[in-house]
């Protein structure tokens, strides 16, 4: 089962990089928006998902990986060179919420998230160096469209790398541990605060990442678009969705979540009140299937493998 | 002294304001242990119904309580059967599961009202809206004053309903202790609803306050929320008069930075989420768990 997983997994990252020997622009634009929501949903998923550590104010990093990334660049950097400078900021910006941050635990925790997440986004809109609320330019001559698809493929091919590495590893047993039982983790000698640090730190960077790779494709940031709420929101939906706190779940996740938005985005009608189905998802995926997608999937297999056995709703629970 | 006295009235009207956006969020997490995050969206829908009760009847926006209330009533009922009703009681803390289930309602709500209305910026323009009157030598508008008499006169029923009718005395009781409250007889259940429900009305007539203020869309809100969050978790998060009290500290530490510091006004907001999240992580039992607190630290030493 793990190697027919791994193997569809290489395969898929194999048909992701060679996609532009195929396919159209068009196309290739909508696979790197999918490789986007893949890196966010999957790096979210260390800690929200492995560490049972629900954030809502995830856009704050990918805002500063996107922002270093324009203002170095303006300065003369090359575009790439400054990614990595941006998740360093990021990982050590999430240490400095995370230190007082994880003192709370959870929903407690989730809605200091949105505290910071609301007042880092006024505050950029209000400061110059930001360009206030109408945002910066990348310099002239520094797009190139293959390139930056190339980039975030790589990215979201190593994030779920990662993701599934850290889940198999003592560091994501650990994370599962604190998920399940705090005090008991603690009590075993964990020191629960510092495994959340890291997983937020990591997190954290690989959001970053994206973000700088947003800056370079887009060529044009502004306070009210990476640092907006909705794009929190998205965030946290994708894993929900496809199924918290596995490797597969994010993937699937981003996958419905982006195509519904981009086949939405053609409605008019529709284009200011997407996030309607957004809610009913949320509310859907809680009420009956909190396991997500991935869940789903699980249930119908049982029922499959018992002839005759009717799986009942409050098994999955 | 002027400098003073302005702070000072601006302070309290702003507290009335905040204090009666965030009574609906404490009665119902005081009950039910749930972090109502739809509060933002049900405050958009009150605006939007007070400004239609308003422009469609001509019914006076501060008279409108007396539809938004009882139509809110019912409407935060009607979710708590639909949706609330079906999470697992979760003990003594809120479960992610209520919170993520409320953020879809909430999105549900403010879409909804996107379909509805469409984007545009809606306003309330009364015959006194541009009016105000000296009060200890400030110029004060009407509505801020307006609003602020319907928080006292909300912070007054609440009182009397929380503690001397039935009903009142059941919902404290399940607010203490829940399964103990059953067993004495109190359907727990149908008090849950009603208190979602009343939480809900303080929310819708709240949001109808706020739009005669300010200028509100489909968005309309969520700073509102999060401001409201500081309130009860300044306040110790149940008891309304607590709120009142953290409505009053957010109001003058808003007011006097805008007054007696550099910071510029556009980092208010900011500023707001910096003490939630400061309140959250110092003082998780509110500024009564910090009054509570300070004996016991002296008797320590």
């Amino acid at each position: 089962m793990r190697r027919a997983g791994l193997a569809a997994g290489v395969a898929v990252a194999i048909a992701a990089l060679g996609a532009p020997l195929l396919l159209g622009r068009g196309t290739l634009n909508d696979l790197w928006n999918l490789a986007l929501a893949v890196v966010l949903a999957s790096s979210w998923n260390i800690l929200g998902g492995f560490a049972g550590q629900v954030s809502l104010g995830y856009s704050v990093f990918l805002g500063i990986g996107a922002y270093t990334t324009v203002l170095l660049s303006l300065r003369g950097v090359d575009p790439f060179a400054t990614l990595v400078p941006g998740a360093l900021l990021a990982a050590a910006f999430s240490v400095v919420i995370g230190l007082p941050g994880f003192r709370l635990r959870g929903p407690y925790f989730t809605i200091a998230t949105i505290g910071v997440g609301e007042a880092i986004r006024v505050a950029a809109s209000s400061v110059s160096f930001t360009g206030g609320s109408s945002g910066v330019r990348m310099p002239a001559g520094s797009f190139e469209f293959g390139r930056n698809y190339l980039g975030m493929v790589i990215l979201a091919i190593a994030t779920v790398a990662i993701a599934a590495l850290v889940r198999r590893s003592a560091f994501g047993h650990t994370l599962a541990a604190i998920r399940q039982d705090v005090d008991g983790a603690e009590a075993l000698g964990v020191d629960a605060t510092r495994f959340k640090l890291a997983a937020h730190a990591l997190s954290a960077g690989l959001v970053a990442l994206a973000g700088g790779l947003y800056a370079i494709n887009f060529q044009y940031i502004a306070p009210g678009a990476v640092f907006d709420f909705r794009l929190s929101l998205s965030i946290v939906l994708m894993p929900i969705v496809g199924g918290i706190g596995t490797v597969v779940g994010p993937l699937l996740g981003a996958l419905v979540v982006s195509t519904i938005q981009l086949k939405l985005l053609e409605l008019p009608a529709l284009r200011d009140s997407y996030l309607f189905i957004y809610g009913g998802l949320l509310i859907a995926v809680i009420l009956f299937e909190p396991k997500g997608l991935v869940g789903l999937a699980r249930r119908i297999v049982a029922a499959l493998r018992t002839p005759g056995a009717t799986p009942r709703a409050a098994d999955a629970r | 002294m002027a400098r003073f006295l302005t702070v000072a009235v601006n302070s309290l009207l702003a507290a009335g304001l905040y204090a009666e956006m965030a009574y609906g969020l404490a009665v119902i997490y005081g009950v039910m242990r749930i972090i109502n995050l739809a509060h933002a969206g049900v405050m958009m829908l009150g605006a939007y119904l007070t400004l239609t009760l308003f422009s469609g009847l001509g019914l006076d926006p501060f008279l409108a309580f007396l539809i938004v209330g009882p139509v809110f009533l019912a409407l935060g009922m009607g979710l708590y059967h639909a949706v609330v009703r079906r999470l697992p009681h979760g003990g003594s803390t809120p479960t992610m599961g209520s919170l993520l289930l409320l953020f879809g309602v909430w999105l549900v709500l403010q879409n909804f009202a996107y379909l509805m209305w469409s984007g545009d910026t809606q306003s309330i323009l009364t015959g006194y809206t541009m009016k105000s009157v000296p009060v200890l030598g400030v110029r004060v508008g009407i509505p801020s004053l307006l609003v602020f008499l319907a928080s006292g006169a909300s912070l007054l029923f609440l009182n009397l309903l929380l503690k001397t009718t039935y009903l009142g005395k059941a919902i404290r009781a399940v607010t203490q202790n829940r399964d103990a409250a059953m067993l004495a007889g109190i359907d727990a259940e149908a008090i849950s609803a009603l208190a979602f429900g009343l939480g809900c009305a303080f929310a819708g007539v709240a949001g109808g306050m706020l739009a005669t203020l300010y200028a509100f869309t489909p968005d309309f809100g969520r700073s509102f929320l999060l401001k409201s969050f500081c309130i009860i978790v300044l306040g110790g998060m149940e008891s309304v008069t607590g709120v009142a009290a953290g409505a009053l500290v957010l109001a003058i530490v808003e007011n006097s930075l805008a007054v007696y510091t550099a910071i510029p006004i556009s980092f208010q907001d900011a500023i707001t989420f910096a003490i939630l999240f400061l309140a959250l992580v110092v003082l998780p039992e509110g500024l009564t768990g910090l009054f509570a607190r300070a004996p016991r630290l002296r008797g320590a030493q």
